[in-house]
């Protein structure tokens, strides 16, 4: 019995009722409900776990009354203490643990969010190889090339809403997408409403993105989506200080003012 | 479906000698749902509102958009008409056809475009508007006043004698301001002391106001109606209640050169101190940059000596938390010092001085019992030189501003010592004489020709010492600029008046303007010059730009009248315009998801969490809710708002886009 069994047995037999983890899939590792001590064997943990859990962690049909433990990855602590500053994490009904990276696969359950952010505290956040390529990419463009760039790379944007479904921090009951009093965005796949939809989801992302790049996987026709949070992220940091996949403290950049903020765009 | 009235104003010939305005009505009237549609000269006359009423009760209007002149002008007016022929107020919307167009651009048809436009985008958003009704909230009623000079104990006592509470919070540990600090006022010569310690003895015995002295404003939170404010009482030292003021610590202490701030530096003071002999309340505080205690850590000779054990050591500052109805802002001015001018000496000459200062040396309390004597060596000036405009009108020294004045209390001053050194010679160098006000004129008279002041059209270039005199060297600009050379034993600068210290940051504080000098703003310079752009908070005296004392007092009233009469009201009744969270059927109950992204945005602090919950009292979901009483309809919420879940009411999302979509479809 290894670590990550022995935890998973003890807690389901302390009374959680479900553990989100990791399974062996076809093609790596794949999210895994355990609900029972015999199935705890199946758990794995290893560097393809990618899959961004703090999802599942918002669903009605698995947060009820019952007790539910996370074996969490780097990103999905991110999302948990981001979606924890936004009122959305019910601590009581919550176990989280994680592997340590530093251990022989040590596990080590968190008491509390607190204890979550600091652990973040000196986890620096990886920019994926995807990300620095089209970073050299653009940086070399004009504006106009990078807007018809962009324009392209979303004319092939079907409206699936992957993207909207795989990311943690998407978990309004209505989307802005769904409002139609009054239609702010086009519902079909076109032009000018796949712009809307994108702009308005990565605006909506400013400050609360935590760059698990869970959106550009779940993409089915390879749009990077991901690296336009990413980059939000970056100006955040340079502008009013953020610090990139760690959870906001006192309110979101663009939610609050503090007098050393820089008002270098106001003329 | 929509049964639209359009009116369209020719503000006599404001909007029709650009805009066809028959055709606009013409135009308007083919569109869907504008069921009456018509252009008349003066719609806010008499007779255009009752085109107005007639045409809601004959048509059945649901709807009225008025193409008229700017909303901030006549709404509430087409508003009210419009309730009394029986139309929500809120289902009335003015299409600016006059600032935004007619105004702004020439006679053409682009012109008559642009304004069925305007018009037709309001009739669009009229057909999406919802009937409205007024909030109610209740009133706090209770004034606070910041500032004890003359101003504030006028605002307090008014707002006091009509029987509401006041607190009135004083920085200093005694109220009377500058006024105390004056010698006689003009243009009477009575003596300012005489005229203002009743009104300070009578703010101290009135049953309705609360005193602190030595006190300060820490924050301010909410509305008006409903302001949280906290008050920072700094420790004293000492307990008023056990203090009888006997005197006898001061009288000990041994720091006893401490320059005197109410005698402007001349005289000196002990670190245990009442600051004038008419201080009140009469109890002195330990100021602790100059307290041996407090500095050095041993002394406690004031401890020793009270016979009443009053002095009472490290006591923090204690904050007081009071809900308050209005605010009024008295927080005065100040006067630059001599220091400030590198042609007079920088500061260095002792015998040049401000005219506070020699306002302390002509009162019977000052440091020489109101005799005229120089700082120097106490000897009698028998040659004085005033200087007016020292920095004020001098766009090069950053106060283009004229200090209002300064011309009176030169003359003042002259006049006074005129009468206290009979041989005595006088010099008055000034730009013009500004005797503008009730007997000012006159008085300025008297002094030239009665007291044989001399006055001097002209600047002082430089002042320097040589042997003993001060050597004023200016110009006479009435005999061409000649050269005008004086040998005076004392000079007195009317040095501007300008913002007190602290106002930037007060001002930061409460959320009211201020302008370059740093003078509060008032919320129209003619028309509410006792008002700040923030509601409930009101504005009287010197903060808000140099004023004599009949000015400040007359503003002093004006402001506590405005607070009796909103306090004259049983509620508050405000527009219905502020944000609503939006609440649906379960078991969504609202599509708020309670981020609280929003609660951070508001700057009003109007964000509540409300916890909707089952019949056993679980909750099942806490999502945002917006106190009416505080919000103020800006709308920052709405625009953070990632699932739209927030509305203004008047201003929705859904008639915001009707009007752009007309827009746009034109």
């Amino acid at each position: 019995m290894n670590k990550l069994e022995e935890k998973a047995v003890s807690l389901l037999q302390s009374g959680v009722k479900l553990i989100l983890g990791y399974e062996k899939g076809d093609k790596g590792a794949r999210p895994f409900f355990c609900h029972t001590p015999e199935d705890a064997s199946k758990l794995i943990y290893d560097e393809h776990a990618t899959t961004n859990l703090a999802t599942y962690i918002l669903k009605p049909e698995l947060m009820g009354h019952d007790k539910v433990a996370v074996c969490a990855t780097l990103r999905t602590l991110r999302a948990i203490a981001q979606l924890a500053s936004e009122n959305q994490i019910k601590e009581e009904n919550l176990i989280v643990f994680t592997i340590t990276e530093e251990g022989n696969g040590d596990v080590k359950e968190f008491s509390g969010i607190d204890e979550i952010n600091s652990y973040l505290t000196d986890k620096e956040l990886e920019v994926a190889q995807l990300y620095k390529e089209l970073d050299e990419k653009l940086s070399g463009m004009s504006r106009e090339e990078k807007w018809s760039f962009w324009v392209n790379e979303f004319s092939r944007c079907i409206k699936c809403y992957a993207c909207r479904a795989a990311c943690p921090l998407c978990y309004c009951t209505r989307c802005i997408t769904d409002v139609n009093r009054p239609q702010w965005i086009d519902p079909w796949p076109s032009p000018m409403g796949n712009m809307e939809w994108q702009i308005n989801r990565v605006m909506h992302m400013v400050g609360r993105c935590i760059g698990c790049g869970a959106c550009t996987k779940a993409c089915p026709v390879g749009i990077p989506i991901g690296y336009l949070s990413r980059k939000m992220l970056n100006d955040l940091s340079e502008e009013f200080g953020y610090i990139p996949g760690q959870a906001m403290k006192d309110g979101n950049s663009l939610s609050t003012f503090k007098p050393e903020d820089k008002e270098n765009f106001i003329h | 479906m929509s049964k639209i009235g359009v009116f369209i104003c020719h503000c006599g010939e404001n909007i029709s000698a650009t805009v066809d305005c028959q055709r606009v009505a013409e135009e308007l009237s083919k569109v869907d749902g504008v069921a009456y549609s018509i252009d008349y000269k003066y719609m806010c006359s008499d007779p255009g509102q009752t085109l107005i009423k007639q045409a809601i009760k004959e048509h059945n209007l649901t709807g009225v958009v008025i193409g008229s002149c700017s909303p901030r002008m006549h709404e509430l007016t087409f508003r009210k008409t419009c309730a009394e022929a029986g139309l929500n107020p809120y289902m009335c919307e003015i299409a600016n056809l006059r600032e935004h167009c007619s105004w702004v651009h020439e006679k053409g048809e682009a012109t008559t475009e642009k304004a069925i436009s305007l018009v037709k985008m309001l009739v669009e958003k009229v057909k999406k508007d919802h009937p409205l009704t007024s909030i109610q909230v209740p009133i706090t009623k209770k004034a606070l006043v910041i500032g004890g000079g003359i101003a504030g104990i006028q605002a307090s006592l008014d707002i006091a004698n009509c029987g509401h509470q006041v607190i009135l919070i004083e920085k200093d540990p005694s109220i009377g301001g500058h006024m105390s600090q004056l010698s006689e006022t003009f243009p009477t010569l009575d003596c300012s002391q005489c005229i203002l310690t009743p009104r300070m003895v009578e703010v101290a015995q009135h049953p309705n106001i609360t005193l602190y002295t030595y006190a300060e404003l820490d924050s301010v939170d909410g509305s008006i109606g409903n302001f949280h404010v906290t008050i920072r009482l700094k420790a004293k030292s000492v307990d008023p209640k056990k203090c009888t003021g006997c005197g006898t610590c001061s009288s000990k202490c041994p720091q006893k050169k401490i320059p005197s701030e109410f005698n402007a530096g001349l005289g000196t003071r002990t670190a245990i101190y009442v600051p004038f002999p008419q201080a009140v309340p009469n109890k002195p505080v330990i100021d602790k940059e100059h307290c041996n205690y407090y500095q050095k850590g041993k002394c406690q000779l004031c401890k020793k000596v009270c016979p009443t054990d009053a002095i009472e050591f490290d006591k923090p500052d204690e904050l007081l938390k009071e809900d308050v109805g209005a605010i009024v802002v008295t927080t005065g001015f100040n006067v630059l010092k001599t220091d400030f001018f590198p042609e007079y000496g920088y500061g260095k000459y002792k015998d040049v001085i401000t005219g506070l200062q020699f306002e302390r040396l002509a009162s019977a309390s000052g440091p020489t019992l109101g005799e005229i004597r120089r700082p120097s060596d106490g000897q009698i000036p028998k040659k004085i030189v005033f200087v007016a405009c020292a920095g004020s009108r001098d766009p090069a020294k950053g106060i283009p501003y004229c200090s209002k004045i300064c011309c009176m209390y030169t003359a003042k001053h002259a006049m006074l010592y005129q009468h206290k050194v009979h041989d005595g010679e006088s010099y008055v160098f000034y730009m013009d004489v500004r005797a503008g006000g009730k007997n000012y004129e006159e008085f300025v008279r008297r002094a030239i020709e009665e007291d044989g002041v001399k006055y001097v059209r002209g600047r002082v270039a430089r002042v320097y010492e040589k042997d003993g005199k001060l050597i004023v060297k200016g110009a006479d600009t009435l005999l061409g600029g000649a050269p005008v050379e004086i040998e005076a034993d004392m000079v007195v600068l009317a040095t501007a008046g300008v913002s007190n210290n602290g106002a930037e940051q007060l001002a930061q504080k409460m959320h009211i303007s201020y302008d370059s000098y740093k003078f509060f703003a008032e919320a129209h310079p003619k028309l509410r010059p006792v008002e700040t752009n923030t509601a409930g908070i009101f504005l009287a005296g010197a903060c808000q730009a140099p004023k004599d004392i009949p000015d400040t007092v007359s503003g002093a009233s004006g402001a506590a009248v405005k607070v009796a009469g909103l306090f004259s009201q049983s509620m508050l009744v405000r527009e219905p315009l502020i944000a609503v969270v939006n609440r649906c059927a379960p078991p969504l109950f609202s599509t708020c998801v309670g981020c609280f992204m929003c609660e951070t945005a508001c700057p009003y602090h109007a964000i509540e969490h409300e916890e909707i919950k089952n019949r056993n009292g679980d909750v099942i979901k806490t999502v945002a809710k917006v106190n009416p009483g505080l919000c103020q309809g800006c709308g920052t919420c709405v625009a953070f708002c990632r699932s739209k879940s927030i509305d203004i009411q008047g201003y929705t999302n859904e008639e915001m886009y009707a009007e752009v979509v007309s827009l746009l479809n034109n």
